[in-house]
């Protein structure tokens, strides 16, 4: 409709012109010159609308084939930068995939079908590989050398901890204990030496998921919708509510110029947030298609600056980047 | 003369005034056909008595049923501004958030107070069947079908639209000092009334839940003195079978700090079924996911039979998407039996060419509900076929 302005008004400055060639030809360029600025305006305008609309394209997708088998119910995705590779837990087939940085399947790891529903997985500095093994409720360490797994069941202040989501920095294990919602830090002999607890303000359920950045640790609690910036002490430096632009938020991921991005499971899209809470703009839908979400678990940054979103109901690893 | 003149039309306007007004209410046309005894009842509605007939109806045709103008709910707010705000806030009973104010009152008049359709508590009673309506040992307020001396009828703030939180609203008749003295064991200030008591009645005196759990039957100390007692890992140690659902990709065990997320659908004392539940799936279940029951009511082609969440969902833990009870197909064959063994091809050896996952009904169908009959995610004259069957 604008555009269609735009064309009448240089439809117009043209019948002027035609009219009265020596009178109106100095109008006839402010004319023209106003209507080309209003064009450059408009698509300005548009571009940067669909920019903000659609900022992050699909690059690829990880999947494995018929010959390995379809995943099912993928959960996490842990990248080894040294290594150029992409693990990915396969929970419901009980098995770890390695993909390497171009999305060609490298390997399928199942312990000798030792693994019980693994959920989650880390792997050290020392190539040590850790696994949330939901189906025996324990962090197991995998010796690849001896081909053994070694279950963990924690507890802490006398409770069964039950493991959930894990990340590795600096010798420490940050656990996600499912039962609490707490953050638990424990060091490499598996002693629980720190806790991050959701403040228990109404409406809180407990943390879903965290992730670390630089020395602080950003975590979401998805029944208040509201994200917890820690410091490393343990103090709250920001508490941000997402609000009516998310409803059921599941994982999040902070960019390095601080852009939180929120995968809401319900809603099968990604929703951005500048650091005070502001809404950004949201995007992909549900579906099975490429680049569509179905019952999404987890959203992290790659350290090539993709997005990845591990899609459980799809059976796949969807990768964007701007 | 001049004076005469200039004064005669102003008389004529004051007759017109006094005598139009009456003129009206002898002639409303509408009184023709429809009985005017019928809109006198002991309350009658501000319009009704006005004749005004036509603040809601129009005479001639109109798109609303009733030859209403506009939808039941848009013109009750639009007299009644100061309720449709106060009816958006908290938790909304379904009638009202249906717009459905004709479930409960009669716009026209009524014989009882806020021109509700019947008396209070049947009024209740049409749309809560499963409430039991009589009890050996009732509430004095649920005897007298005085449902609003606890209820909200249109919002609340607080679950099952109580008027305040339930102990605050239990010690507003009951006394402190005298539910110390019949709870002389308890450690401290008698709190969560309805944890062990039925807030309507009972078969039991004391209006004490009917079924109550072993431990506590055999005294506090079963649970309270014992390590891990009272938390989740406690329940579980009794409950072997629930435990290995907390194993599950998907659980319910959640819960902020040092709670224990068994409680927060299960009594720990006493309840009306042997589960122990606090109330239906439909109330306990919408307490945190309010969206999808939100979207389930606005869909226009919903699951019919949604109201037990527990027909379809594994609510402890399950390792199929969404916490279903088995995969997209063999949930929905529970019931639906004859498509299981006659349909499009599903199942291991069908592969959606989009995931590479093996096809289901859910590949197809959203069971909550959608847009599209039978739940269609997509048109399904076509659209939805296309999806994968690029080449037709």
């Amino acid at each position: 409709m604008l555009t269609a302005e735009g064309i009448a008004l240089s439809r117009f400055s043209t019948k002027i012109s035609k009219n009265a060639p020596g009178k109106f030809a100095m109008k006839k360029n402010v004319v023209l010159s106003s209507s080309l600025l209003f064009l450059i305006l408009l698509l300005f305008l548009l571009g940067g609308k669909a920019e903000a609309k659609t900022p992050w394209h699909w690059q690829m997708s990880l999947r494995t084939d018929a010959v390995v088998g379809a995943m099912n119910m993928p959960s996490a995705l842990f990248v080894d930068a040294n290594k150029d590779r992409y693990y990915i837990a396969d929970c419901g087939n009980n098995r770890l995939l390695s993909f390497d940085r171009e999305g060609k399947l490298l390997h399928s790891f199942t312990a000798n079908d030792e693994l019980k529903t693994p959920y989650d997985m880390i792997r050290t500095e020392t190539n040590e590989l850790w696994v949330v093994e939901k189906g025996l409720n324990s962090l197991t360490q995998i010796d690849s050398q001896a081909k053994k797994t070694i279950p963990h069941t924690l507890q802490y202040k006398e409770r069964t901890v039950f493991p959930d989501r894990v990340e590795y920095k600096n010798n420490h294990f940050y656990l996600l204990d499912k039962a609490s919602g707490d953050i638990l830090v424990l060091d490499k002999d598996l002693t629980i030496k720190q806790s991050f607890t959701c403040p228990t303000e109404k409406g809180a359920g407990g943390f879903v998921d965290f992730k670390l950045v630089g020395k602080d640790i950003w975590s979401l609690d998805q029944r208040s919708k509201t994200i917890y910036h820690f410091r490393p002490d343990g103090g709250i430096a920001d508490r941000i509510r997402l609000g009516k632009d998310v409803h059921s938020p599941v994982s999040l991921a902070i960019s390095q110029i601080g852009i939180i991005y929120i995968l809401d499971r319900l809603d099968n899209k990604v929703s951005s947030f500048d650091r005070s809470g502001r809404f950004k703009y949201s995007f992909l839908t549900a579906g099975q298609s490429q680049g569509q979400l179905y019952f999404p678990r987890e959203i992290l940054f790659d350290p090539w600056g993709q997005l990845c979103i591990v899609d459980e109901g799809n059976g796949r690893v969807e990768i964007f980047r701007r | 003369m001049r004076n005469q003149m200039r004064l005669s039309p102003l008389l004529l306007i004051l007759l017109f005034a006094l005598v139009l007004p009456a003129i009206g209410q002898a002639s409303n046309p509408c009184f023709k056909c429809h009985k005017k005894q019928l809109f006198k009842k002991r309350f009658t509605h501000q319009p009704v008595a006005d004749n005004k007939c036509g603040a809601c109806h129009n005479p001639h045709v109109a798109r609303y049923k009733n030859l209403l103008q506009h939808k039941i709910a848009t013109l009750c707010f639009s007299c009644h501004e100061k309720s449709a705000r106060e009816f958006s806030k908290g938790i909304v009973h379904a009638p009202v958030r249906k717009g459905n104010c004709t479930a409960c009152h009669d716009a026209h008049a009524s014989n009882v107070s806020s021109l509700l359709n019947k008396r209070l508590a049947d009024s209740c009673f049409s749309c809560h069947k499963t409430t039991p309506q009589k009890f050996k040992h009732p509430h004095a307020p649920f005897a007298k079908g005085d449902c609003t001396a606890c209820h909200q009828p249109h919002q609340a703030d607080n679950g099952y639209l109580l008027k305040e939180d339930s102990d605050k609203l239990c010690f507003s008749c009951h006394q402190k000092a005298t539910l110390q003295q019949k709870h002389p064991n308890f450690p401290k200030q008698p709190a969560r009334c309805l944890s062990c008591h039925n807030p309507h009645g009972s078969k039991q005196k004391a209006l004490m839940r009917n079924e109550m759990h072993q431990p506590f039957k055999q005294g506090c100390k079963s649970c309270h003195d014992k390590k891990q007692g009272t938390s989740a890992a406690g329940c579980l140690k009794c409950h072997p079978t629930i435990k290995q659902k907390m194993y599950a990709t998907h659980s319910h065990l959640t819960s902020p700090g040092d709670g224990n997320s068994c409680l927060e659908c299960h009594s720990p004392h006493a309840g009306d079924k042997k589960n122990l539940l606090k109330s239906s799936q439909q109330v306990l279940c919408r307490k945190c996911h309010e969206e999808t029951y939100r979207r389930k009511d606005a869909s226009p082609y919903p699951h019919p039979d949604a109201a037990t969440c527990s027909n379809c969902h594994d609510v402890h833990g399950s390792s199929n998407a969404a916490m279903l009870k088995g995969d997209g197909n063999n949930v929905c064959e529970q019931c639906h039996k004859a498509q299981g063994q006659f349909t499009h091809p599903v199942g291991a050896k069908i592969r959606d060419p989009r995931t590479g996952l093996a096809v289901t009904c859910v590949s197809c169908h959203y069971p909550m509900g959608t847009e599209y009959k039978y739940q269609l995610k997509r048109n399904g004259q076509k659209e939805l076929c296309m999806l994968c069957h690029k080449a037709y």
